[in-house]
Formats: C-alpha cells, sequence, structure tokens
C-alpha cells in the first residue's frame, strides 16, 4: 500500500461483480411481466434487469440470488444492489434490506465476488523472458492467446500481462487488486524492454 | 501364519518345505502346516527338434491384460484391471494419434508416460479421452521441439484449438511440466518443405529465419501467433528468390487468415529494415530496435488525443469572443424557428449552455446525454430536428467535433443496450416521456447520494420502473413472439412425454443423482447399529438377511456364541484365519461373500457369530472342499468350539433345508 506513492501508476476499475441475496423466493414471470427493462430467458431461468443510474446488469434467479454487474467501484455496486432490491420490493416481494457496513464482509446478503481492473505500464514488456523468470506462476501460450496470464494464489487473483505494458487483473476485492499490481510491478520491470 | 519357523502343534521349527511338491511339514511331528503353496520351479518341455524350451507365459510390462487372473473377480483386482484397461487404450490411442503425426517411438513412450501420470493424478476425470491425449502428445512435442502445433492437433481430431488448450494448461501445471516457449524458427523448415522450393529449399529457410530474427528484434514477435510469423517471413523469403508464391499457397501451408498475413507484411514494411536491398539485407543488420507495432498503433491513438485536446484549448480560447454573438444569433434562431415540444426545448438549451462549461456539469451532462440518447432511439422524428437545431449552432460555433460527438454517442449507447424495441410497438411512448421529464427536474438529488438505505432511492423513478397492466400485457405478447421458438419445443417435449406416459413406456430421464443421502443410524447397542447399517447397505444378496436378524433376536444360541467368541480372543483369530483360507481356497460364489466377510470379521466381534453361521451354509454347497476347513477347524481347533459346531451344523442343515423354516421361527418366536 504504501508503495502505492513511489509507483503512482493509475489502476482504472472496469468492472465490478457482486451477489445479493433477498431472501425470498421471486416470480420470475412476475418480475418480466412488470418490469420495464428486463429480459426474461425462460430456457436458462433467470431475468436480466439492466439498471441506468448506477449503470447495472443484474441476473436475477427465482431463488431469490441476484448478481450484479458493471458497476466501476465497490460502493457503486452497493447502491446499485440497494436499488435493485427497492424495486424488487416495490414489485411486491418480501426483500429484506440490510443495513451493514460495507466492507463487513460477514454480511451474507450482499458480496462483491470479483473486481476487473486495467493498468497502463509505462514500458514495454519482454513476454518470453518474464516467463522464464516467473515459472510456476505465469504461463505463456502465444498459440492461443497473447498474453501472459500471471496468477497469485495467496491474494486469489490473476493477471493478464501484455507485451505493450497494460496489465489486466482481476481479484476478489479492490484491495487484492492493487496489493497484486504492486507485487507484479517489480518482476515486470526487470523483463521491460 | 509362521509356517516356515514354528510348527503350531509341536513347537519344533525344523519345517521343511518341498517346492516341487508344495508342501510344508513339520519334521517333528510330521504335521503338514502348509499345503498347494503356489509353486515357483521352471519346468522344462521338450520341442519336436529335441531341445527343451521352459514353460510359461510373456505376461507385458503394462498389466493383466488378457490373462485371466488367478480366482478372478475380486473386487481388489476388478480395480486394478480397469486401471489397466485405462491405461492400454490411452497407449493404443497415443500410437495412433503419434503415428499420424509421424512421432517417433522415443515420443510416443514419453507421451505414454505423461499420460500415466496424469490418470494417477485423475486428470482424466471430467475430460474427454481424446482431449487428454493429444494435450499428452503436444507436451511431448514442446518438450522435444517438433515443429508440430497445436493446430494440427486439432485438425486431426476436429476440435476446437481453445479446447484443446485449455486442456494442455491444465496438463501442463498439473505436471508441473514446464514447456519451452515456442520458436517460429522451428516452423520454417516445415513449412518450407510444404511450399517446394525445390533445390533453393535451404537458402530460402536461411533467408526466411534471418527475417524472423530480425522481426524478432523488431519486437513483432510477441503476443503473436508464431505461424503468422513464419508465414509472413517465407513469403518475403520466397519473393527475395525469385520464387512466386501467392498469399493464398501460403496460409493453406501456414494456417492463418488472409488478412493476418498482410498485417505482418505491413507491419514489416513499417520496420527500416524493410527499406534495404536484398544483398544489403543478407549482409548488414541494422542495430535499432523498434517498438511493437501494438505499442506504436497505441501512442498514435494517444497523439491524436492530444491533439484534440490542443485543438479544444484552442478554440476555447477564441469562445469569450464567439460567446456573445452566439448567444445573439441563438435567440433569432430561436424566435424564427418552430419550437420544438416541450422536454426537447430544455434540452437543446441545457446542451448549447453545457457544452463550454462541460466539466462542471459533467455528470448531469452524461446522464442528459444519455436519456437524450434513448430518447432519440425511440423518437427518431425528434431527435432528426434535434440534430438540425444542434448542427445550425455548431457550425456557427465553428465546433464542428462536438457535432460529430453527438453523433457519434447515441448509436453507442445502442449497441451497448441491444436493439430495442421501439417506444411506439411497446406503447410505452408516453410513460418514457414522463420518465425523462421528472429525471430531469431532478438529476442531482440521486447522485452522490449511497450511504443511507433507502432515502437516496427516489421511489418514484424506481415505480417507472414497474408497467401497468396493459403495458404488462404487451409485453408479454412481445415476449411470447420472440421466444416462440423455445416454447414450441416446451410443447412438443410435454406432448412426446403424455405419448409415452399412454404406451407405457415413459422412461423419467432424470438428471443423475449422486449418492442417496442415507439417514444417520440411531441404535442403542454396537449390535443394532450393525444389523441396521447390514439392512441399509445390503452388501451380499447371498446372506439371508432374515436369518441374521434371527440369530438375534433368538436368545438361546447367540449368547453362547457371542461369551464364546469373546472369551477366546485368539480362538476367534484362529478361525477367521481359518475362514480366509477357506474361503480362498473356494470357487467364486462363496468369495464374494468371504471377502465381504473378512473386514466385517475383523472389526466387529458380536456380528462373528451370524457371519459364521453364513459362510457355513454357503460352504455347505460345496460340500467336499468344505469337509477340509471343517475338518481343519475339527482337528486343530480349539476345543470350545466342538459343541458350537454341532449346534452350528444343525442349524445349517435346518437352514439348507427350508428357508422358510427360519422366517417361520422368526415368526414363531
Amino acid at each position: 500500500m504504501d508503495a502505492d506513492s513511489d509507483v503512482a501508476l493509475d489502476i482504472l476499475i472496469t468492472n465490478v461483480v457482486c451477489v445479493f441475496r433477498t431472501r425470498c423466493h421471486l416470480n420470475l414471470r412476475k418480475i418480466a411481466l412488470e418490469g420495464a427493462n428486463v429480459i426474461y430467458k425462460r430456457d436458462v431461468g433467470k431475468v436480466l434487469m439492466k439498471l441506468r443510474k448506477p449503470r447495472i446488469t443484474a441476473t436475477i434467479w427465482s431463488s431469490g440470488k441476484v448478481i450484479c454487474t458493471g458497476a466501476t467501484s465497490e460502493e457503486e455496486a452497493k447502491f446499485g444492489a440497494r436499488r435493485l432490491a427497492r424495486s424488487l420490493q416495490k414489485l411486491g416481494f418480501q426483500v429484506i434490506l440490510m443495513k451493514k457496513d460495507l466492507h463487513d464482509s460477514s454480511n451474507a446478503n450482499f458480496k462483491v465476488v470479483n473486481v476487473l481492473a486495467v493498468c497502463n505500464m509505462p514500458f514495454e514488456i519482454r513476454l518470453p523472458e518474464f516467463t522464464k523468470n516467473n515459472r510456476p506462476h505465469a504461463s505463456y501460450e502465444p498459440e492461443l492467446h497473447p498474453a501472459v496470464c500471471y496468477r497469485i494464489k495467496s491474494l486469489r487473483a490473476t493477471l493478464q500481462i501484455f507485451s505493450t505494458g497494460s496489465i489486466t487483473v482481476t481479484g476478489p476485492n479492490v484491495k487484492a487488486v492493487a496489493s497484486a499490481v504492486e507485487q507484479i510491478y517489480p518482476f515486470v520491470f526487470e523483463s521491460r524492454k | 501364519m509362521p509356517g516356515g519357523r514354528v510348527c503350531g502343534a509341536c513347537g519344533c521349527a525344523e519345517i521343511e518345505v518341498d517346492a516341487a511338491r508344495g508342501d510344508a511339514v513339520c519334521t517333528g511331528c510330521g504335521s503338514v502346516l502348509e499345503d498347494n503353496i503356489i509353486v515357483s520351479e521352471v519346468q522344462f518341455v521338450e520341442n519336436s527338434g529335441g531341445g527343451s524350451s521352459a514353460v510359461g507365459q510373456f505376461v507385458s510390462l503394462d498389466g493383466a491384460g488378457k490373462t485371466p487372473t488367478l480366482g478372478g473377480g475380486f473386487h481388489a483386482n476388478l480395480g486394478k484391471e480397469s486401471r489397466a484397461k485405462t491405461l492400454q487404450n490411452g497407449k493404443r490411442q497415443i500410437h495412433h494419434l503419434g503415428n499420424q503425426l509421424q512421432l517417433n517411438q522415443h515420443c510416443l513412450d514419453t507421451a505414454f508416460n505423461f499420460f500415466k501420470m496424469a490418470v494417477s493424478k485423475h486428470l482424466t476425470r471430467g475430460r474427454k479421452r481424446t482431449h487428454v491425449i493429444a494435450a499428452c502428445l503436444y507436451l511431448v512435442c514442446r518438450t522435444e521441439g517438433t515443429p508440430h502445433m497445436l493446430l494440427d492437433l486439432s485438425d486431426l481430431l476436429q476440435v476446437n484449438v481453445y479446447v484443446l488448450g485449455k486442456t494442455f494448461l491444465v496438463l501442463a501445471r498439473e505436471l508441473c511440466i514446464n514447456a519451452p516457449a515456442i520458436d517460429p524458427c522451428l516452423y520454417i523448415p516445415r513449412f518450407a518443405h510444404m511450399l517446394e522450393f525445390g533445390d533453393k529449399n535451404h537458402e530460402v529457410s536461411m533467408t526466411a529465419l534471418r527475417l524472423l530474427q530480425r522481426m524478432k528484434r523488431d519486437w513483432m514477435h510477441t503476443g503473436r501467433r508464431p505461424s503468422g510469423l513464419c508465414g509472413a517471413a517465407l513469403l518475403v523469403a520466397a519473393r527475395m528468390h525469385d520464387f512466386r508464391r501467392t498469399v493464398k499457397e501460403v496460409i493453406r501451408v501456414v494456417k492463418v487468415c488472409e488478412s493476418t498475413l498482410r498485417k505482418r507484411l505491413t507491419e514489416f514494411q513499417d520496420t527500416p529494415t524493410s527499406q534495404l536491398t536484398i544483398d544489403e539485407f543478407m549482409k548488414i543488420d541494422l542495430e535499432e530496435e523498434c517498438d511493437p507495432p501494438s505499442f506504436t498503433a497505441g501512442q498514435k491513438k494517444l497523439k491524436i488525443q492530444q491533439l484534440e485536446k490542443a485543438l479544444s484549448k484552442k478554440l476555447e480560447d477564441f469562445e469569450g469572443e464567439i460567446s456573445s454573438y452566439q448567444d445573439e444569433i441563438e435567440s433569432e434562431l430561436e424566435n424564427s424557428r418552430p419550437k420544438a415540444k416541450g422536454v426537447f426545448a430544455n434540452f437543446t438549451k441545457d446542451d448549447s449552455i453545457e457544452d463550454n462549461a462541460s466539466s462542471i456539469f459533467g455528470e448531469e451532462e452524461a446522464e442528459d446525454e444519455e436519456l437524450e440518447a434513448a430518447a432519440n432511439h425511440l423518437n427518431k422524428d425528434f431527435y432528426d430536428e434535434l440534430n438540425e437545431k444542434d448542427r445550425g449552432k455548431r457550425n456557427e460555433d465553428g465546433e464542428c467535433r462536438n457535432g460529430s460527438e453527438t453523433l457519434v454517442r447515441p448509436p453507442a449507447l445502442e449497441s451497448l443496450l441491444g436493439p430495442l424495441p421501439t417506444a411506439a410497438s411497446l406503447g410505452i411512448t408516453e410513460s418514457i416521456k414522463e420518465c425523462i421529464s421528472t429525471k430531469d427536474q431532478e438529476p442531482g438529488e440521486n447522485t452522490g447520494d449511497g450511504e443511507l438505505d433507502l432515502s437516496g432511492i427516489d421511489d418514484n423513478e424506481i415505480d417507472r420502473y414497474i408497467l401497468n397492466e396493459a403495458e404488462a400485457q404487451i409485453k408479454a405478447e412481445l415476449w411470447m413472439k420472440e421466444n416462440a421458438d423455445y416454447l414450441k419445443e416446451q410443447k412438443e417435449k410435454e406432448a412426446r412425454i403424455a405419448k409415452e406416459k399412454e404406451l407405457g413406456i415413459y422412461k423419467e430421464h432424470k438428471p443423475k443423482k449422486s449418492a442417496k443421502k442415507r439417514e444417520p443410524i440411531q441404535a442403542s447397542t454396537a449390535g443394532e447399529a450393525i444389523e441396521k447399517m447390514l439392512e441399509q447397505k445390503k452388501i451380499s444378496s447371498k446372506i439371508n438377511y432374515n436369518v441374521l436378524r434371527d440369530l438375534n433376536s433368538k436368545g438361546s444360541n447367540t449368547p453362547k456364541k457371542e461369551d464364546d467368541s469373546t472369551d477366546d480372543s485368539t480362538n476367534t483369530k484362529k478361525l477367521s484365519r481359518r475362514k480366509s483360507i477357506a474361503s480362498r481356497n473356494i470357487a467364486n460364489p462363496v468369495n464374494s461373500v468371504g471377502k465381504r466377510l473378512r473386514p466385517l470379521i475383523s472389526t466387529q466381534f458380536a456380528k462373528k457369530a451370524a457371519t459364521e453361521e453364513v459362510t457355513f451354509p454357503n460352504t455347505q454347497a460345496e460340500a467336499s472342499d468344505v469337509e477340509k476347513p471343517a475338518a481343519v477347524l475339527v482337528e486343530s481347533g480349539p476345543v470350545a468350539y466342538n459343541p458350537d459346531e454341532e449346534v452350528e451344523e444343525e442349524e445349517v442343515e435346518e437352514d439348507e433345508d427350508h428357508c422358510m423354516s427360519a422366517l417361520q421361527l422368526m415368526g414363531g418366536n
């Protein structure tokens, strides 16, 4: 966290995925009929509801599980999820909203599952060299994908490193993503052009 | 059993083992300790020519294969058989595929080793065996450095390359094998051969290699498919040596797309090396290195953006002057033109003002523009009008950039949300207009409010999300139309099921359920628990469960047996051993029982009596064999067992004669 000031890289969060549970059974047909911005996929058994305000797409199952994608920050994701819950309430379902702290992970109702961020290094990277130096963690298959896939098990984060220096990071929360970028920076710096 | 050391009867340690007869006899008391040991003598047989050859069969290293196992059908052996079968099948498939790829024997053996490792790590579970085998082969190709591409394998198997690639990655990771990176230079001889350069093959290859090395230095090769680079290098090399190879021919050999090849060629064109003549290229190597092409493309974009910014800044400088003129002109225009409907007049005013001060009202403008875009999509006539007005104003301002941007933004939204059904068809034009107007009035409230639970969420807005009845109906119709195919399928399926039910053939194809969840057994004593477990599990069909139940419920016999069995722990052990020997000696039907009973015997004392009962009725079937163990028991068995035996035999007879008698006994008691 402290090393961030030295590096001064801007990490842009492009997508935050979160899971949300309404503790009640939802009638998808009703939602599909009465919602103005929903897509009903009967063959897979889910409803897609798109919100405009925080630009969010929510996938709703009849069991009450809801997955929200498309938010650009954790707060936004939470905000969108609450909005969604409110609209479901208006439709007549007994949705339980809990007023808990965002960072309280014991809140079983709402959880941020995945965060996708993009970061740009000011230099290019030699991928074959990088792969050789980071053997177990990095895997590079030019026939399949032009980037090196680097996994950090401790953070459960995956980084895709391109030769142009742009790095795509996915992780369970924003902190993990930030620390992943910091961890990878020295390695990438070694194999720079 | 210490047959080789100490005699059980007399205790002397002199035991003679005769390998030929297969006996172990005590020289002190003369008792036979072992009988029918497996003889490991080598026997010779005379040939027709007079020579002698050893008797025996060659057994393959990989497993039982075709030779029947001794005693056959054991569960332990069955598991092994299956594994051997898997490996055999795998080997066969590897050889089949490998021969198509012209891999040598060493490679195939290595691949088979990989496959064995994969099987032992359970990597074949849940994956198609062909995929795993292809991955093993490709791994070998990589480690050996043969010029085989994953594409070749996928061609042979008609499988998607990425699927194979995924399996390959998993395999490499699990087996901790680091496949060295592909060098495009490896492919050149192969492709050159396919392109048929005749005598000059070698020269062309060398030229192509040099080109490739140059490309590597110029950063064209990172993140690119090696085959594409090879193709480009070979094409240029061929041309350099006066061979006419068209792009199509090269593509067929190299298996990339035409556009990819062209792109590589243009990238190479951009490098300074392309400016050299052929002779110069062969002699000189330029020192400088280039940036990778994607990097340069990115840089170009950045430059364009910077230019735009600079331009806008300059324009802003002039805006101060122009704005005054702008206001005048605007007012005149409004007076002269027909007024737009209420909603969009707001828009036009807002837009023109906010253009210049975009940073402050950034969010609102974004919102309005989004809404504008959405509304535009739904009401295209309004949009056109608006556009004209905007264009008129913008032209006067001199900011053509903005005009193009607004044109760009609405379509972008369309692409985001996909093809929306138009408002007219949905009949919700009115409600959308309302929605937009209310939003317009209260944009400030909703932004930034996220801390409190419900206060930030505008109920009215959410109400808009809910359609009323008429709208709901229309929407339902629309959905029905769209998903007509799926609904048809469902109906057909139901009809089919109904028909089958009538005919009585109906099979419910339910998804496979995992192992049945059994309720935990609740019993007061160990005996009860075992009984219940046996009932539930139904281990063997040869055990008459009724009798088992009966045994424990009957008061007289069981306590005696249980006492006897618990008194002499050594005796029971001997008995169990003897039983295991007996069961080993006897043919198939008994063995399944014997094997299953072995764990029972070893762990549960209480059931021992019952199981002993059980083996005896079964062993009675094989009369002669049983005599031996029975005889063994009688001879050297503990004295305590004799009365038990008699009793058991009685019971056994009863059981044999009338199976029902046991039931009757149960019923009677």
